[in-house]
């Protein structure tokens, strides 16, 4: 039994079939990569997943939880989490406020009114090890929107893993990234490996053979074939499609 | 963030005080108890002045501020740019009439009745507006104002077009009626003060964060798993119920109510007044509240044609301070934001 499964999952935006019927598992512990060329519909199987978008038709199941009819937020509470592909922080507040937001939606009432956020050890305590996790000690205090590109990231992904989620939708996480900062963001995503299961688009090669443990292949909307890296990088669609030159050297 | 205490930046007590905070930080907290007991002292020391007139006038930028004010906390802190709220104004203040109407004569129970009717009808319209976003939210929210200033028009019992006058004042109860002439005065300014020390302090809780949040980046806040429209409902509600009580206290003020109390344009000068000191700051819908209603007072003395060196103003601060005057004077004050 896998802990994610999607099901027939369709989307289609006017003629335009952007997700054609995909079947998808991740297992417990595994970092599954998605890759495909630009239009495979990778942001949208996403977007379906996560709920920012209705899909059409197709079942989404956690961890044996069925999640199609609940609400994008209730799936994260449900254990889903996502990072965005353009980075979503919140650019005029610091990363402790950052932070704050986004362990404070995992612990109590967000109704609560009265009393002084700022003032909850639990909730300060939870940032900073949030912090400590994703190298982001250091800059705590400084404005999210004044950190360069790669603390950005890293920020994005901390945002998401305050859910402690069971399966982390990672969007293009080193996307516009030096190899410095890639290869770091490689780092941090392989040592999550043991808290959860991570859904991996990207489109740099390396580091997706660096870290997936089962990779599908997304062309037209469609799952091309599924399989570990030496299976995918023998296919002889996937050549033709995707990877050409870049596996043949 | 950036100030003298990083560690705690949204300690100071605000704008007005900001100003003062470099070089008196003790000041700077006193600051806001301060105007509050020049408020609290001014119907004593009018007479002495020859100011009688203006205890009416202040008693009116109170119960305007009290509205503006929950304006603010959905428009700046919320992010909703509602163009309706003079609607939920003339529902309390309609509710009060109803009340009169019908035989009865507490104030407490009028103004109370007030905000909580205009509480549900907050409730009722933001469950449909807050399904759009943008423009459409404007428009939406700006048409169910609408609809309510034409069902006071419709109203034959309460007057219609010709609005209803209140003749006798409502009875605040035991010994607070008689006991001075201001007595009016001062409890306006204790519910005032009271308002806005609440949103204040709401502003810095889990609530207020996250209503913040909401503002800055919605999508991300759905992705971190916060209810986002039901938050959003929530200030919508409690700005329609405060806005509500301001509107109960107003048809007292004026012992009269008509439509025009809610007519569209009401609305649209409750934006503009708190555009005008700041949307999203603390101090921002009393400093605009205040200034625009000081100016147009004081601009009424010398000419007719009042409306266009407010409209001046107005650019000016448009081009000049886009974040209000309560940003301006946090910027004097050496601060970048205080929120």
């Amino acid at each position: 039994m896998s802990l994610f499964r999607a099901e027939g999952l369709v989307k289609r935006f006017g003629g335009l079939l952007a997700t054609d019927h995909v079947d998808l598992a991740v297992e417990a512990g595994e970092i599954h990569a998605l890759i495909g060329p630009n239009g495979a519909g990778k942001s949208t199987l996403v977007n379906l997943i996560s709920g920012l978008l209705p899909a059409d038709a197709g079942r989404i199941v956690l961890d044996g939880v069925d999640l199609t009819a609940l609400a994008p937020h209730a799936r994260t509470r449900a254990g889903l989490a996502r990072c965005f592909q353009i980075t979503s922080v919140f650019r005029n507040d610091s990363v402790r406020d950052n932070l704050l937001l986004a362990v404070q939606a995992q612990a109590g009432s967000s109704f609560r009114c009265l009393s002084r956020r700022d003032a909850e050890h639990a909730l300060q305590e939870r940032a900073e090890a949030l912090a400590q996790r994703a190298g982001l000690a250091e800059v705590l205090e400084r404005n999210a929107g004044t950190l360069p590109h790669g603390l950005q990231k890293r920020l994005d992904l901390a945002l998401a893993l305050a859910a402690r989620p069971k399966l982390l939708l990672l969007d293009e996480p080193m996307a516009g990234m030096g190899p410095e900062d890639s290869q770091q963001m490689v780092d941090l995503i392989r040592s999550l490996r043991s808290e959860t299961a991570i859904l991996l688009i990207e489109h740099d090669m390396d580091a997706v053979f660096q870290l997936a443990d089962r990779i599908s292949v997304l062309v037209y909307g469609k799952v091309l074939t599924s399989g570990d890296a030496a299976h995918v990088k023998g296919h002889a669609e996937v050549q033709a499609v995707y990877l050409g030159t870049e596996v043949a050297t | 963030m950036q100030g003298s205490t990083p560690q705690n930046p949204s300690s100071a007590p605000g704008a007005v005080a900001a100003i003062t905070h470099a070089r008196f930080p003790g000041l700077a907290r006193r600051l806001p108890w301060l105007v509050l007991a020049l408020l609290a002292a001014f119907p004593l020391l009018a007479p002495a002045l020859g100011l009688e007139y203006y205890v009416g006038f202040v008693r009116r930028v109170l119960i305007v501020a009290i509205a503006a004010t929950s304006l603010n906390f959905i428009l700046g802190y919320g992010g909703m740019a509602a163009l309706g709220h003079a609607g939920f104004i003339g529902v309390g203040a309609y509710t009060v009439v109803a009340l009169v109407e019908a035989g009865f004569s507490s104030a407490w129970l009028a103004w109370g009745s007030a905000a909580l009717v205009a509480g549900l009808a907050a409730a009722a319209i933001g469950a449909v507006s807050l399904r759009t976003r943008g423009v459409y939210f404007i428009m939406i929210t700006l048409a169910f104002a609408q609809m309510l200033y034409y069902l006071a028009v419709s109203l034959r019992t309460y007057g219609g077009d010709d609005g209803y006058g209140l003749y006798t004042p409502l009875e605040l109860g035991a010994w607070l009626d008689g006991a001075h002439a201001q007595v009016f005065y001062w409890v306006v300014l204790a519910i005032a003060a009271a308002v806005f020390a609440l949103f204040s302090r709401v502003a810095h809780s889990r609530y207020g964060h996250a209503l913040r949040g909401i503002r800055d980046n919605e999508t991300r806040m759905v992705a971190l798993g916060y209810p986002v429209y039901g938050l959003k409902l929530a200030g919508f509600v409690a700005a329609g119920a405060v806005a509500g009580l301001a509107g109960g206290l107003l048809a007292s003020h004026n012992a009269f109510v008509s439509p025009s109390i809610m007519h569209w344009t009401q609305s649209a000068l409750l934006l503009v007044m708190v555009m005008l000191g700041g949307a999203g700051r603390r101090w921002g819908a009393p400093l605009g509240v205040a200034l625009w209603l000081t100016l147009e007072e004081a601009l009424k003395l010398y000419t007719d044609y009042w409306h266009w060196p407010l409209g001046l103003l107005l650019l000016l601060v448009v081009f000049h301070a886009p974040q209000g005057v309560a940003a301006l004077l946090e910027r004097r004050g050496g601060r970048e934001s205080v929120r």
